[in-house]
C-alpha cells in the first residue's frame, strides 16, 4: 500500500468474489475427479471418491449462496449491456486480439467482463439447478433428470472456458489488474487504461478513493 | 489362450410359475434383507425393485384379443447390456464390465451419485439413502467364476431360467419362440448391442408392464459421454493453449509508460 | 467354462454319511481368521457342506447347508444339485431356508413358561420344566383315566389329554410321539394329516389297497395327459410342477380344473373354472363319458379290477341313498354291500361285464345320471369345457398312453373328501392308468413328513403301518386279529394283509419288548381302545375341549389356533385347558392363545410350556416325501441355546413320567413302566439311528427264516436288523415299529435311507438307489398292472416292469410272484383282500360309489342329483358355536380357502421369515371384478369377510381371474382366501385367522374339515 493507489473494490466485493471463485474452483476440481476416470485419483486425497462427491455437493451450496449474493451485487453494472458503446468494443475485440489504436470506451465493466458475468450468472445458475436435481433425482421425472447430466457437463465446459480466459486476462494478460481483487487498490494508469470511462467519471465527480486521502462523502454507486 | 466365454441368461416367461424362488434365492445368496411391505391387491411384492430386491417378479393380468384371461409373469432385473448406459455414466468405475461381459457393481467404489439410476433404459439400479450406495443384480459374478450358476438360475423349478454360452442361448430362445408361435418373440438380443439377459416373451413387448419397447442408451448420455466429454477436453485444452499462444503472440495489455497515452504516444510531448 | 447346476456344491460322499468336500481337490486348511472378510463365495467354499431335506411341501427337495467351521453356524443354504427331484432348484420357501436357522432372531431359544393368569412368557430351563410337566401329565392321567367304559369293556384310556402334531418332525420322532401317546392311553391324538390328506389314505386304500401316492413326482414327466384338479400345483408343490413342465416339454397336455385361475392355470394348456365342492359331479360325468364312449382299457378292467364281480341283490341305490341307511344315526349298515360268492368262497364274476348287477354295470347305471346338462348346471362348467376335458383325458385309455391326476387339498378338504378321490380312482382304473409310468393318482401330500407321520400313525384311528386302532369290543388280540386280517379264498389273490398278525405282534414287541409275551397277548390290553363307532379326530377333540372335558394338550409343531376349523370355537376350547405343552421353533397363536385379541388373560388358568425345538437341519433323521421316498437328513449344526430335537423332548418327558410312576405307582402304570424306551445315545442325546433301527425291525432272538421258493434257510442272529417285512414273525421273535419301513436297513446295518445312487436304469426317473422308498424300495405301486397277463409291458416305450424268463426286470415288482397268467401268478393289487382294483367301495362310510352331495354350507337349497342335499353320513357337531347358514342372502358367496407358494399353512413358520413375508405381507381375499364392482370394493381396500361363525378382515384383491358361475340358473360368486395369517406376528394389523369363518364339519370317512367350500359375505370394512 502506498500513495497513488486508488480503491476499486470494497471488502464485500472481494470477499464475495473469492468465495465464489474458490468454491467454483473447488467444484471444478472435485467435479473433474468424478468426470474422468483418470482423475478418480483426486478422491484418494480426501479419503475416497464418495467424500469427493460430498465435498462437491456441499461446496456447491456455498457456491449457490455466494452466486446469488454476487449477482445481486453486480448485475446492474456487469449484467446489462449498453449500446452502442458495448458493440463498438466488441467489434474491436477490446483490443485484445489485434492492435487497435483506440479501444472504444465502455462503462465500469467492458462487454468482455459483462459476458463473463453473464456466463457465470446464467451457467452458474444452471449448474446449481442441474446439480440440485442430480443430488435428489428421485423427486423428479427421470426424463428431466437425464438431461441434467449433459447440461451440467456443458455448463462446466462453458464456465471453464470463460473462467480460464478471465484468469488469464485478470492476471498476466492485464498486468496490474489482479490487485483489484487482492488488495482492492489499483495503479491509476492501469485503471485508466482498462476502464477509461469509469476513470473519467470518478475523476470528474471527484470520487477517487486515493490511498492516504480522506474520501469525499459521496454515494459510491453500488451497494 | 483362454478367453472367458460370453454368457447369456435366458428368462423364458412362458415357463415361469412366479414361485418367487429366484426372488428369495437372490436375497439369500446376496445377504439382502426382507423389508415390511403392504398388500395392495396384487401378488407383486415388493412393489418394485429396491436396493434390497435385485430381482422382482412382476404380475400382470392380461386379456388377449379374444378376451381370454392370461396372467403374465416377468422376472425383472438388470439386463447386463453390452453397451451399458450405467457403466458409461458411472464416475467411479463401480459399474464396470467384467471379464464375462456382465455388468458388475463394486459397491466399495460406489459414491451414491445415482447417475446410473437415471441413465439405465430399463430403470434397474436402486439407491439406498442410508448406505449412500446403489444396488443391482451382478449376475452372481463370484458364482460364475467358480462354475456355479447364478442363485436365481439354480433355484428355478421349471427351468424358466437357464444360462449358457451366448450363441447357444440365443439359438435356444429363437427355437422356443418358433415353437410357441403367435406373437412370441425374443427380447434383448437386438438393442444396446445385445443384452446378456434375454427374454422369451409370449406377447409383444408393449403388452408388458415396465418393459421399454425400444430401449437404448439415452440420447442425453450419448451426447454427454460421446460428445460433450471429448469436447470438454478439446475446449479446456483449447482455451489453455489459446491463452498461452495469445500471451506469446499478442502479449499482455500493459499500461503506457508514464507520460505516454494509450497509443504509445507521449503525452504532453516526447 | 462349463456352467452346470453342480459346481462344487455337491456331495461326493457315499452311503453311510461322511461327506467329501469340494471337488476342487484343494487341501483347505481353513484360514479361519479371515473368514469374515472373505466374500460370500469364498466363505461358502471353505465351509463344511451337509445335506438336508426341505421341511415344507412334501416334494422332498434336497438342500445343502454350508457350515462355517469356526463358528459352527450355517452361512448359506441352497439346493442340492445332485438330488434327482429338484436338481438344485428350490421354490421361495426352500430358497429362504436360511431364515429358519438361528440367524433368525425370532427363533425360540429358551424354555418358556406362562403361569395361570399370566400375561407374559417367563424364561425357564429344562431342569425346571421337565418335572413340572411330568407331574401335570401324571396327575391329569391318573385323575381322568378310564379303565372300563359304560358298557364295562376294558378300554384303558385317558380322554382328558389331547395331542396334536406333527407332520413337521422326522419319522423317528413321529414314531416316538405315537408310541408315547399310546402308552399314556391317549385317544384324542391327531395331527396335520387329519386336516390334509386323511381322505387320501381312506380313498386310495379302498380302491387299491394302500393309502399313499401311487407314483412319485419325477414320474409325472412320463405322462401324456396330466389333469391337475383339486390342486394348485405350481403354487403349492412347485417342484412337483417341475416334472409337469418336463412332461410338457415332451408334448404332454396339462389341464387345470380349479375355481380360480391361478399361477398353475397360467402354465397349463387350458383352465376350466368350476364351483368348489362339485368335483364328484365333474368326475361323474367323465366316468359316464368313458364308459358310454368305450374309452376304457377293457383288458385291464377285466383282469386287474373287480369290475366283473357281481354284487348281492340286496344292494341298491335310490334317490341319493344306498341300501342300509339309518337316518337317525346318520350311518350305513353295510351288510348289503357285498358280493355274490361261488361255493369255493371266491366272488362270482361275469367276464362279459353284461350282468346287470356286476360292478361295471352298477357303476354305469349310477353315472349315467351325470348327464352333461346336469353336471354343467351343478359345477358351473360349460358343456364345451366338460367335453374338452373328458375327450383329452380319456384319450389315455389305451396301452401306449398314460394319464395322471395330481390333486391335493382341493379334493380332500370336503365333506365328500374321500369320495372326490375315489371318483378319480374309478376314472384311472377304467383307463388302465394305475400302476404304469406316467399314470397313477398323485396325492400330493401337504407337509414335509406328513407321509411319514401318517405311516407312523400319529392318528387316532390307526397304528404304525396302517394297522387299525383297536376298538373296545375287540377285547383280545385274537379277536382283533381275526377282525382285521382279511381272508381270501382265491389262490390268485396275494392278500398280503393276511400277514397282519406278523405286523401287529412285531409292533407290540417294539413297544413293550420283553414285557410283551404270548401270555399277556403281547401287551394288547395295555393299548387304549376306542369305543365302537366313536371317533376322536381333531374336530372331535376341539369339540370336547370346548366342553371343558380336555384338561391337557400337547401341541407339537403345529398352530391349531390358526389352522383348525372354526377358530373361535378352538380358541375358546384352549382357554379351558389346565395345561398346554408346546414344542416348536417359533412362537405362534396357539401357544399365546391367552393373549389373543379380546381374550380375558387374567382369568385363563392354563399353564403353558413352550419348549424350544431344533429345526429340521439341526438334527439327523429321516423324512418321507409324498412319493414314499424316505430320505435321511444330516445334522448341519446344533440348535441354538436350549433347543433340542422334538425326539429328545419326547424321550425326556416320557422318561420323567416313567420315573414318577416307578416311584409313586399310579393308575394303570403297566403301559408306561413296561414301555421300551431306550433311544438315547451314549451322551444322553436323542439317537435317530437307534429309533430308525427299531422302526425297521430287529430280531429279538436267533431266528431261522425259510424261503420256500428259493429253498433257502437263513439264520439271523439276535440283534440283527430285519432286512424286510417278509421276515417278520407273529410269535414274538421280531420287533418292528412299522412294517412299511422294514427294509430301510439291510441286515448288515447299512442305512438305505442315506443312499445317494444316481442310477436310473429304466430311464423313467425311478432312481432305485436314491434313499429308500417303501414298501421295499418300490417306486411305483401296483406296477404289475403295467404288463399284460404274461408279463409283457403294455407300453414298450415306458417299460416299468417286464417278466423276462423267470424274473422281473425294472422297478421292484409289486409282489414277487410271476405274472397273473403264469403258474403261481397273482393279481396286481396285493394289499386288497381280493387282489383287484376296487370300483365298488365296500368300506366307505358314505357309499360304495362316489355321489355328488352339496357342501354342508352351500348356495343351493336342493341337490340337483337327489333329495339328499348334503352327505348323509357326515357327523354334525352341535355346540353353540356350530352354526350353519346355507343358501342365505346374508352369506351369498361361495368361498374356498388355500395356501400360497410363499407361505406355509398357518404361516407359523413363514410369517417370521422376512423374505417370505415381504413377498406376501398381509391377508387378502381374491374377489372377482364383477362382484367387486357390485359391492363397490376397490382393489387394495380392506374388507370384512364374515360367515355365520365369525368374521375377519383382509385386503381385497380384485381380479379378473375369478368369474361368477351360473349354478342351477342363478349367478353364484366364488371368492377365495389364504389361511396363512394370524394375529401374533407381524402384528401390525388386525387381520386374524381365516378359519374364524370355517365350519366344524368334515369328510364322512376321515373327518378332514371342509375348508374348501362354505358361504360368506364380503363388505367394505
Amino acid at each position: 500500500m502506498r500513495k497513488g493507489l486508488v480503491q476499486v473494490t470494497d471488502g464485500k466485493e472481494r470477499l464475495g468474489h473469492w468465495v465464489l471463485a474458490i468454491s467454483c474452483l473447488c467444484l471444478c476440481v472435485t467435479g473433474l475427479g468424478m468426470m474422468f476416470h483418470s482423475f478418480n485419483f483426486l478422491g484418494t486425497l480426501v479419503g475416497g471418491l464418495a467424500n469427493l462427491k460430498m465435498i462437491h455437493n456441499y461446496v456447491g451450496l456455498i457456491f449457490t449462496i455466494s452466486l446469488l449474493v454476487m449477482i445481486r451485487m453486480w448485475w446492474r453494472e456487469a449484467g446489462v449491456f449498453v449500446f452502442p458503446e458495448d458493440m463498438d468494443w466488441i467489434k474491436a475485440a477490446g483490443g485484445y486480439l489485434w492492435h487497435v489504436d483506440k479501444v472504444p470506451e465502455t462503462g465500469k465493466y467492458n462487454p468482455g467482463q459483462k459476458a463473463f458475468f453473464l456466463v457465470v450468472a446464467i451457467f452458474g445458475a444452471l449448474m446449481v439447478v442441474s446439480g440440485l436435481i442430480m443430488w435428489f433425482p428421485s423427486v423428479f421425472p427421470v426424463g428431466l433428470v437425464r438431461w441434467m447430466y449433459p447440461l451440467h457437463a456443458l455448463g462446466f465446459v462453458v464456465i471453464f472456458a470463460f473462467f480460464f480466459v478471465h484468469l488469464y486476462l485478470g492476471t498476466i494478460g492485464n498486468p496490474g489488474s489482479v490487485q483489484a481483487m487482492t488488495t482492492g487498490w489499483m495503479e491509476k494508469p492501469v485503471l485508466k487504461m482498462l476502464h477509461p470511462k469509469w476513470f473519467k467519471e470518478m475523476e470528474e465527480k471527484g470520487e477517487f478513493i486515493e490511498y492516504g486521502v480522506e474520501p469525499k462523502p459521496k454515494e459510491t454507486g453500488h451497494h | 489362450m483362454s478367453t472367458k466365454p460370453e454368457l447369456v441368461k435366458l428368462i423364458d416367461t412362458t415357463l415361469c410359475t412366479a414361485c418367487r424362488g429366484c426372488q428369495v434365492a437372490c436375497k439369500q445368496w446376496n445377504e439382502m434383507p426382507g423389508l415390511r411391505t403392504k398388500q395392495t391387491g396384487t401378488y407383486q411384492n415388493p412393489p418394485d425393485l429396491q436396493w434390497n430386491t435385485w430381482t422382482l417378479i412382476r404380475f400382470q393380468e392380461y386379456l388377449d384379443e379374444n378376451k381370454k384371461i392370461h396372467w403374465l409373469f416377468r422376472k425383472d432385473g438388470c439386463m447386463h447390456c453390452t453397451d451399458a448406459a450405467c457403466v458409461k455414466v458411472c464416475p467411479s468405475g463401480a459399474l464396470h464390465y467384467t471379464p464375462l461381459k456382465t455388468v458388475g457393481l463394486d459397491r466399495n467404489k460406489c459414491i451414491g451419485c445415482k447417475e446410473c439410476v437415471a441413465a439405465c433404459p430399463f430403470h434397474i439400479p436402486r439407491y439406498n439413502a442410508s448406505t449412500d450406495k446403489v444396488y443391482k443384480c451382478d449376475l452372481c459374478y463370484t458364482r460364475l467364476t467358480e462354475g456355479l450358476p447364478p442363485a436365481c438360475v439354480k433355484s428355478c423349478p421349471t427351468g424358466a431360467l437357464t444360462i449358457g454360452e451366448k450363441n447357444k442361448m440365443i439359438k435356444k430362445a429363437y427355437a422356443r419362440v418358433k415353437q410357441l408361435g403367435g406373437d412370441a418373440n425374443v427380447y434383448g438380443d437386438k438393442f444396446v448391442d445385445g443384452t446378456h439377459v434375454i427374454y422369451v416373451l409370449q406377447y409383444k413387448p408393449e403388452v408388458y408392464d415396465e418393459l421399454p419397447v425400444k430401449p437404448s442408451v439415452p440420447l442425453s448420455v450419448v451426447i454427454w459421454k460421446d460428445l460433450l466429454k471429448p469436447l470438454s477436453l478439446l475446449g479446456a485444452g483449447g482455451v489453455v493453449a489459446g491463452s498461452f499462444v495469445h500471451y506469446m503472440l499478442h502479449g499482455p495489455k500493459a499500461p503506457p509508460p508514464e507520460g505516454t497515452n494509450e497509443a504509445g504516444k507521449t503525452e504532453g510531448g516526447e | 467354462m462349463q456352467i452346470t447346476r453342480r459346481g462344487f456344491l455337491t456331495m461326493t460322499g457315499a452311503v453311510g454319511g461322511g461327506v467329501a468336500l469340494s471337488t476342487l481337490g484343494i487341501n483347505l486348511n481353513p484360514v479361519r481368521a479371515y473368514a469374515e472378510e472373505l466374500d460370500k463365495m469364498q466363505r461358502v467354499k471353505i465351509a463344511k457342506q451337509t445335506t438336508t431335506t426341505c421341511c415344507y411341501c412334501s416334494c422332498g427337495c434336497g438342500l445343502i447347508c454350508s457350515v462355517d467351521k469356526g463358528t459352527g453356524k450355517i452361512i448359506n443354504i441352497e439346493g442340492d444339485a445332485d438330488h434327482p427331484i429338484n436338481e438344485g432348484a428350490l421354490c421361495a420357501k426352500g430358497s429362504g431356508f436360511f431364515q429358519m436357522t438361528e440367524a433368525n432372531e425370532h427363533r425360540l431359544r429358551k424354555v418358556l413358561y406362562r403361569g395361570p393368569g399370566g400375561d407374559k412368557w417367563e424364561e425357564k430351563d429344562w431342569e425346571w420344566a421337565l418335572p413340572r410337566m411330568a407331574r401335570l401329565i401324571k396327575d391329569t392321567r391318573d385323575k381322568n383315566f378310564i379303565k372300563h367304559n359304560a358298557k364295562g369293556e376294558l378300554v384303558n384310556r385317558c380322554e382328558a389329554i389331547g395331542h396334536y402334531g406333527s407332520s413337521n418332525v422326522d419319522n423317528e420322532e413321529c414314531w416316538l410321539i405315537t408310541t408315547m401317546a399310546r402308552a399314556l392311553g391317549i385317544v384324542y391324538m391327531d395331527h396335520q394329516a387329519r386336516v390334509c390328506h386323511s381322505p387320501s389314505v381312506g380313498a386310495l386304500a379302498e380302491s387299491f389297497g394302500r393309502g399313499s401316492m401311487t407314483n412319485h413326482y419325477i414320474d409325472m414327466q412320463n405322462a401324456d395327459v396330466i389333469l391337475i384338479m383339486g390342486s394348485n400345483m405350481a403354487e403349492n408343490h412347485p417342484m412337483g410342477f417341475r416334472w409337469v413342465t418336463k412332461a410338457q416339454e415332451r408334448g404332454a397336455k396339462v389341464i387345470h380344473v380349479d375355481p380360480r385361475f391361478t399361477r398353475t392355470s397360467a402354465r397349463c394348456d387350458f383352465h376350466v373354472p368350476l364351483r368348489s365342492g362339485t368335483d364328484i359331479a365333474f368326475l361323474g360325468g367323465m366316468i359316464s363319458y368313458i364308459i358310454e364312449n368305450q374309452k376304457y382299457f377293457k383288458e385291464y378292467v377285466l383282469n386287474y379290477t373287480h369290475a366283473s364281480f357281481i354284487v348281492d341283490e340286496s344292494f341298491y341305490f335310490k334317490d341319493g341313498l344306498y341300501s342300509g341307511y339309518d337316518a337317525g344315526k346318520r350311518k350305513y349298515n353295510k351288510d348289503t354291500w357285498v358280493y355274490e360268492y361261488e361255493a369255493n368262497g371266491i366272488p362270482r364274476r361275469d367276464m362279459t361285464l353284461a350282468h346287470p348287477r356286476c360292478v361295471f354295470q352298477l357303476m354305469r347305471a349310477h353315472y349315467s345320471r351325470y348327464t352333461l346338462d346336469k353336471v354343467s348346471s351343478i359345477t358351473g362348467v360349460s358343456k364345451e369345457n366338460l367335453l374338452k376335458v373328458y375327450e383329452i383325458y380319456s384319450s389315455t385309455g389305451v396301452p401306449g398312453k398314460a394319464g395322471t391326476e395330481c390333486y391335493a387339498l382341493g379334493w380332500t378338504q370336503h365333506t365328500v373328501g374321500v369320495e372326490n378321490i375315489r371318483a378319480m380312482t374309478l376314472v384311472q382304473m377304467l383307463l388302465g392308468n394305475v400302476g404304469i409310468a406316467g399314470g397313477g393318482i398323485n396325492a400330493m401330500r401337504g407337509e414335509p413328513n406328513v407321509q411319514g407321520s401318517t405311516d407312523h400313525a400319529i392318528l387316532y384311528h390307526i397304528l404304525p403301518g396302517y394297522l387299525k386302532t383297536p376298538s373296545a369290543s375287540l377285547d383280545t388280540l385274537e379277536k382283533y386279529l381275526t377282525k382285521y386280517t382279511p381272508v381270501s379264498h382265491d389262490p390268485k389273490s396275494a392278500n398280503y394283509y393276511s400277514n397282519y398278525p406278523k405286523f401287529m405282534v412285531s409292533l407290540l414287541k417294539s413297544w413293550f419288548d420283553a414285557k410283551a409275551t404270548k401270555e399277556n397277548d403281547f401287551g394288547y390290553s395295555w393299548l387304549p381302545k376306542m369305543d365302537d363307532g366313536k371317533h376322536y379326530s381333531t374336530m372331535h377333540m376341539f369339540d370336547k375341549m370346548y366342553e371343558g372335558k380336555i384338561k391337557g394338550f400337547f401341541c407339537i409343531g403345529a398352530d391349531n389356533a390358526v389352522s383348525s376349523p372354526n377358530t373361535g370355537k378352538v380358541r375358546k376350547g384352549l382357554e379351558k385347558l389346565d395345561w398346554l405343552i408346546g414344542e416348536n421353533i417359533f412362537d405362534n397363536e396357539t401357544y399365546q392363545f391367552w393373549q389373543a385379541p379380546g381374550v380375558d388373560t387374567k382369568n385363563i388358568k392354563t399353564e403353558v410350556f413352550l419348549l424350544p425345538a431344533s429345526a429340521s437341519m439341526e438334527k439327523e433323521g429321516s423324512i418321507s416325501n409324498s412319493g414314499r421316498w424316505v430320505q435321511w437328513k444330516q445334522k448341519a449344526c446344533d440348535g441354538p441355546d436350549q433347543c433340542i430335537p422334538v425326539g429328545e423332548i419326547e424321550i425326556k418327558i416320557m422318561q420323567a413320567v416313567k420315573d414318577l410312576y416307578a416311584r409313586e405307582g399310579g393308575v394303570q402304570p403297566e403301559p408306561i413302566l413296561n414301555l421300551y424306551w431306550d433311544y438315547l445315545d451314549k451322551d444322553g442325546h436323542f439317537s435317530a439311528t437307534k429309533t430308525a433301527q427299531r422302526i425297521n425291525g430287529v430280531f429279538l432272538e436267533d431266528t431261522v427264516i425259510e424261503d420256500k421258493t428259493k429253498g433257502t434257510q437263513t439264520l439271523y442272529k439276535k440283534g440283527q436288523l430285519v432286512p424286510g417285512f417278509g421276515n417278520l414273525q407273529a410269535d414274538g421273535k421280531t420287533a418292528c415299529g412299522n412294517w412299511c419301513y422294514s427294509g430301510s436297513y439291510t441286515a448288515d446295518g447299512i442305512n438305505k435311507m442315506m443312499s445317494r445312487g444316481k442310477e436310473d436304469p429304466t430311464g423313467l426317473g425311478l432312481f432305485p438307489n436314491w434313499a429308500f422308498a417303501w414298501p421295499v424300495g418300490r417306486r411305483i405301486l401296483y406296477n404289475r398292472c403295467s404288463v399284460d397277463l404274461n408279463g409283457k409291458p403294455y407300453n414298450p416305450k415306458r417299460k416299468l416292469l417286464e417278466w423276462k424268463g423267470d424274473k422281473w426286470v425294472g422297478d421292484v415288482p409289486d409282489g414277487p410272484w410271476p405274472p397273473q397268467a403264469l403258474e403261481g401268478g397273482k393279481y396286481p393289487f396285493i394289499m386288497q383282500r381280493d387282489g383287484l382294483g376296487a370300483f365298488f367301495g365296500q368300506g366307505m362310510a358314505d357309499g360304495p360309489f362316489p355321489e355328488h352331495y352339496e357342501p354342508l354350507e352351500g348356495p343351493l337349497t336342493r341337490n340337483p342329483m337327489s333329495s339328499q342335499l348334503i352327505n348323509p353320513a357326515i357327523e354334525i357337531f352341535s355346540s353353540d358355536r356350530d352354526k350353519i347358514e346355507r343358501a342365505s342372502e346374508k352369506f351369498p358367496y361361495v368361498i374356498t380357502t388355500y395356501s400360497c407358494t410363499e407361505h406355509w399353512c398357518s404361516g407359523a413358520l413363514t410369517r417370521w421369515q422376512s423374505w417370505l413375508l415381504e413377498a406376501q405381507p398381509e391377508q387378502y381375499i381374491e374377489i372377482g371384478d364383477v362382484l367387486a364392482k357390485e359391492k363397490g370394493i376397490k382393489n387394495g381396500a380392506r374388507v370384512k369377510v364374515s360367515s355365520v361363525r365369525g368374521s375377519v378382515t383382509a385386503v381385497a384383491m380384485v381380479t379378473q381371474r375369478l368369474k361368477p358361475f351360473i349354478i342351477e340358473g342363478k349367478t353364484v360368486h366364488q371368492v377365495g382366501m389364504p389361511f396363512n395369517y394370524g394375529w401374533l406376528f407381524p402384528g401390525d394389523n388386525k387381520d386374524d385367522s381365516t378359519n374364524f369363518l370355517t365350519p366344524t364339519v368334515g369328510c364322512a370317512n376321515t373327518f378332514c374339515p371342509e375348508y374348501k367350500a362354505f358361504m360368506v359375505n364380503v363388505e367394505k370394512a
